[in-house]
């Protein structure tokens, strides 16, 4: 046994994997790389692209002034989504306040409200939305129609008649809205599940972007330092150079993918459903096909600035075209099918199957499949171009 | 410590220095020195590696801070004279992506000057250093010496009063070496103060004046004849049948107070000249040892810092390599590195020529040129580094392809400059270099011990390679290119920026492992220690011009070197080059050196006539034996010429 840890210690490839490991526990900026920005990125990118509108500003014109009217305006500020701002006599004064952008959305209760109600006749409310962000604008024709139909269940419980929302955006044509079916109500609150869904989807990107930077800058350097002529005129083999190059990094980047569940945990209390073993298998796979695109960097630069550089270009299509932050079905019908080869969908869509849903190996192994096969390939590739480069 | 007392303010005076101190935290780098320098002198500062001579710079640059002290330049603070004093350090300071007027006129830019102003110095000194065809080449572009020209113009631009000169030459070839020295030596005589710092002791000689710095104190002051005389002692060389036996036995003789090899002689240093040849002549015979010839000369300026050096710190001893590795006996025909008409074109530029090369175990070859000559590209074509684009070439054994592991592993390469991971600590790096060559664990230790002692640096072994000085670094990374023990070693210039003591520790060493059957091809721009050499192979523009052993090199040189002693040496090397071709004509400190073809007093008389008739007074003027570097100028711009 000591015999063959002797042997082991004596092994070219230990003697290049210590000196790895040796600079990069000098190098503090890569630790702190390695560890700051993937617990900002999930935090800030948990918060920041969370969906949930709150405080917006409601300008009433209520023209019943009844009980009835009252309720629907406390229902609809009781979820903190709207806060009413003021009341005004006419739609007029309301439409102006609305253009000037003081307002969110202008809500107009007429004053047969409460009449039709009463009589079980379907009672419309107008609401306005200033609709200069589509975006938010939806979100709040959203949020009334879901408050607005959760007070139709609790009327409907005491006595059939309905409202009925009619929501109007500024420069937009007056459209009815549906009642919404009861199971819409069950995702309300979106706010919570909305950070686990980008959480989750998430820690590929991450991976992948650390794993090429970090590959690329470790990969250049020694040909931007000018040591790699004498690392050449070693015995060692090019492949044991890029191995030994390649394994603190992977190491490294596996400890992120603790470090990303760990933050996703405390932040946000992401669930884990699944099973972790398989979640790491793809985990490892992903870093690997982010090492594999870092090292291809580095064999087209000659500095690390010039590395950062193609990195720049690369990795922001590579972010758009995964699904993590918008959906793939939202893309134009030609792009879609391109977003197969890209690492971080196939590692998104692992990560939130298991995470979320529970998911097992053998609905998710099409994904597996891919993501091993892309590694295979670009790792291949990077290795064949560094080799050629080497000698 | 002699002068130390005498040293007054004068009108004439530049700087004035006293009791100047400067401390790293524990670490006093600077122990009270004392300088004055009088306007116009090329005032020399040398010593050993890590002496302190940076440390002063940094000051009287005004970049750092002393810790205490006196100083004044013209009368007034560092900081306050940095608008009047150029500073050129060891490493370019130049825009390697910006063309020489460019960086010309960026530096004139942040001194404020105007843009004719930058316009006509620029274009006065790219003249006066022979650059002006090249203003728009890219500084990167340059070679070696050009670039250290044109940092050089870049600290003249603002017309400083006063030069501050941190080793500019280290990495740049003898025939740069000197149009750089002979450049400031003209701005001397325009009145400009100088001081420089140089491992090179022949430039040394060209100084004013000269301190011996050694830890952190100034050792002697003088000019540089002063300290030769002070030494009391000769120089003889000897040739003989078996140098490493009579270095042996010499070494024991106590009344020799230093023995050093040149290549193809012993180098003796004695009191008395005439008793010490005897002595010598009788002990050698006893041993049987032929004596082929025998030459007094003067000690040379590196002579004197050695003995000097050694009373200081004792003799350098490195201790004995420890030997692991059984080599193969080989017949003396086997040739260890050999090419056979390796050309290399790089698109249309051919930057090797018909290279032919054999070159065989126990044999040190020197391979020499200026900068951009062509010799890195040669030497990392020999160790397959890089392809050539056409020949054969021949390396431990084995033909064309010479990347196999095996070459690998016999073969020992200390390159030009990153030989090491300043980003590990020097036993990190050692550690790397033996386990990637697979040295045996159990002889780890004792060889990392080996060269932590040849290198001086015991008890440093956690120190950050990055944070050594140049002359130290250099000597861990031949240490760490030796440790798996190769039968062939590439030197790319090992000893550049390393004090003359470690150097001949560096040559020791070599010498030794050539003894034991080593084939090494260095490449090196000091070429008193080139003498060393069993062979030396001349490139000029790619091509090797001239090849053979330092002696019969010298041989083969036409015609004769007269050395002139004279009132003006300046103002005599200037008249003369206007008269003859450059390269016939360079200066030696206060010495003034002529290659005539004629017949050596024809030549004397003619010259001497010359000059008189000019009002520049000869004192005496005799034949002198050419050092390698007066051939090695000769041949290369000889060749540059046709």
């Amino acid at each position: 046994m000591k015999e063959l840890f002797y042997k082991f210690l004596s092994l070219r490839w230990f003697a290049l994997i210590r000196k790895e490991f040796n600079q990069i526990k000098r190098n503090k900026r890569l630790v702190i790389m390695l560890i700051i920005p993937p617990t900002m990125n999930i935090i800030l990118f948990g918060f920041a692209l969370n969906p949930t509108v709150t405080n917006l500003q409601l300008g009433v014109v209520d023209e019943n002034q009844s009980v009835e009217s009252r309720e629907l305006i406390s229902a609809l500020t009781e979820s903190q989504s709207f806060q009413v701002a003021k009341y005004y006599l006419s739609d007029n004064e309301l439409n102006d306040d609305l253009t000037a952008g003081n307002l969110d959305a202008g809500l107009i209760i007429p004053n047969d409200f409460a009449k039709k109600r009463l009589r079980g006749e379907t009672a419309e409310v107008q609401l306005i939305v200033d609709a200069v962000n589509s975006n938010t604008a939806t979100i709040v024709g959203g949020y009334a129609s879901r408050i607005i139909n959760n007070l139709n269940q609790q009327i409907l419980r005491a006595n059939p008649p309905k409202v009925s929302l009619q929501t109007f955006a500024v420069e937009q044509i007056p459209r009815k809205l549906p009642n919404i079916t009861p199971h819409v109500a069950l995702l309300y609150n979106p706010g919570l599940k909305n950070s686990w869904f980008i959480v989750s989807g998430l820690i590929g990107a991450l991976l992948v972007i650390q794993g090429s930077i970090v590959a690329a800058a470790s990969m250049v350097k020694e040909k931007e330092v000018g040591t790699i002529e004498q690392l050449l005129m070693t015995p060692a083999e090019a492949i044991e150079i890029i191995t030994a190059k390649i394994a603190p990094i992977f190491f490294l980047l596996t400890m992120d993918i603790f470090l990303a569940l760990f933050v996703a945990k405390i932040a946000f209390g992401v669930p884990f459903l699944g099973l972790f073993v398989i979640f790491l298998l793809g985990g490892c796979l992903c870093v690997l096909s982010g090492i594999g695109i870092g090292t291809l960097i580095a064999t087209l630069a000659k500095s690390q600035q010039q590395a950062q550089l193609i990195s720049f270009f690369v990795m922001p299509p590579l972010v758009l075209l995964s699904g993590v932050t918008t959906p793939i079905e939202a893309m134009p019908k030609w792009l879609q099918p391109v977003t197969n080869v890209n690492p971080i969908r196939h590692f998104g869509i692992i990560s939130r199957s298991i995470m979320l849903k529970g998911t097992d190996f053998s609905i998710l192994y099409p994904n597996f499949l891919a993501l091993a096969t892309f590694c295979i390939i670009v790792v291949s590739i990077s290795m064949w171009r560094f080799r050629k480069q080497l000698q | 410590m002699k002068n130390a007392t005498q040293i007054q303010q004068s009108p004439e005076t530049a700087i004035f220095v006293r009791d100047l101190r400067k401390s790293y935290g524990k670490l006093e780098a600077v122990k009270g020195v004392d300088l004055g320098i009088k306007q116009g002198e090329i005032y020399g500062l040398i010593g050993p590696d890590g002496a302190g001579k940076t440390s002063i710079f940094q000051i009287l640059g005004g970049v750092m801070q002393e810790t205490s002290g006196e100083m004044s330049i013209y009368g007034k603070t560092a900081r306050e004279a940095r608008s009047f004093v150029g500073y050129l350090t060891q490493a370019f300071s130049l825009y390697q992506d910006l063309t020489v007027a460019e960086n010309l006129r960026y530096i004139g830019d942040l001194r404020l000057l105007s843009k004719r102003e930058i316009e006509e110095r620029g274009m006065k000194y790219l003249r006066l250093f022979d650059m002006d065809r090249f203003t728009d080449r890219l500084a990167g572009r340059l070679s070696g010496g050009m670039k250290q020209k044109l940092a050089l113009a870049c600290a003249l631009i603002a017309e400083p009063r006063i030069l501050l000169l941190d080793e500019p030459t280290t990495g740049v070839d003898p025939v740069s070496r000197r149009e750089f020295w002979d450049t400031l030596a003209e701005l001397s005589d325009q009145g400009m103060t100088m001081v420089v710092a140089t491992p090179y002791l022949d430039e040394a000689e060209r100084c004013s004046r000269v301190s011996l710095i050694f830890d952190g104190k100034i050792v002697e002051t003088g000019t540089p004849k002063e300290l030769r005389e002070n030494l009391g002692l000769q120089r003889l060389e000897l040739r003989a049948d078996d140098l490493s036996k009579a270095e042996e036995i010499l070494n024991q003789v106590e009344k020799i107070d230093d023995v050093q090899r040149f290549g193809d002689r012993l180098d003796l240093m004695v009191a008395d000249a005439k008793g010490g040849e005897k002595l010598t002549r009788e002990v050698l015979q006893k041993e049987g040892v032929a004596v082929e010839g025998f030459h007094v000369g003067q000690p040379t300026l590196e002579n004197t810092f050695v003995a000097v050096l050694r009373d200081l710190e004792g003799k350098l001893t490195a201790p004995p390599f420890p030997r692991k590795r059984h080599f193969q006996e080989r017949s003396p025909e086997a040739v260890a590195i050999g090419a056979e008409n390796v050309n290399k074109i790089f698109g249309d530029f051919i930057a090797v020529k018909d290279i032919n090369l054999a070159i065989k175990y126990g044999e040190i070859y020197g391979l020499l040129g200026a900068n951009g000559a062509g010799k890195t590209t040669t030497i990392k074509m020999l160790c397959g580094l890089l392809p050539p684009t056409n020949g054969v070439i021949e390396l431990a054994g084995e033909r064309g392809s010479t990347r196999s592991q095996h070459v690998r592993q016999r073969v020992g390469y200390m390159s030009q400059k990153f030989s090491l991971y300043d980003d590990l600590t020097i036993e990190e790096n050692l550690d790397f270099f033996a386990g990637v060559y697979g040295v045996p664990l159990a002889d780890r230790e004792e060889k990392k011990r080996w060269v932590m002692e040849f290198s001086g640096l015991q008890g440093q072994e956690k120190m950050l390679t990055g944070e050594l000085p140049g002359g130290w670094k250099q000597r861990v990374a031949f240490g760490s290119a030796i440790l798996h023990e190769p039968s062939v070693l590439f030197l790319d210039e090992p000893t550049s920026g390393v004090d003359p003591l470690a150097r001949r520790a560096f040559w020791k060493m070599i010498n030794e492992l050539a003894d034991r059957g080593v084939a090494i091809l260095v490449t090196t721009h000091y070429l008193e220690e080139a003498e060393q050499c069993n062979r030396l192979g001349f490139m000029v523009a790619g091509e090797v011009v001239a090849e053979g052993t330092p002696t019969s090199v010298k041989a083969a040189q036409t015609g004769h070197l007269i050395e002139f002693i004279t009132d003006k040496p300046q103002a005599a090397s200037n008249l003369l080059k206007k008269e003859m071709e450059r390269w016939r004509i360079s200066l030696f400190g206060d010495r003034l050196h002529v290659v005539v073809e004629e017949n050596v007093q024809t030549g004397i008389n003619n010259l001497k006539k010359r000059l008189t008739e000019a009002g520049i007074k000869v004192f005496d003027a005799y034949e002198e034996t050419r050092s390698l570097e007066d051939v090695f100028i000769a041949v290369v711009e000889s060749k540059r010429e046709n």
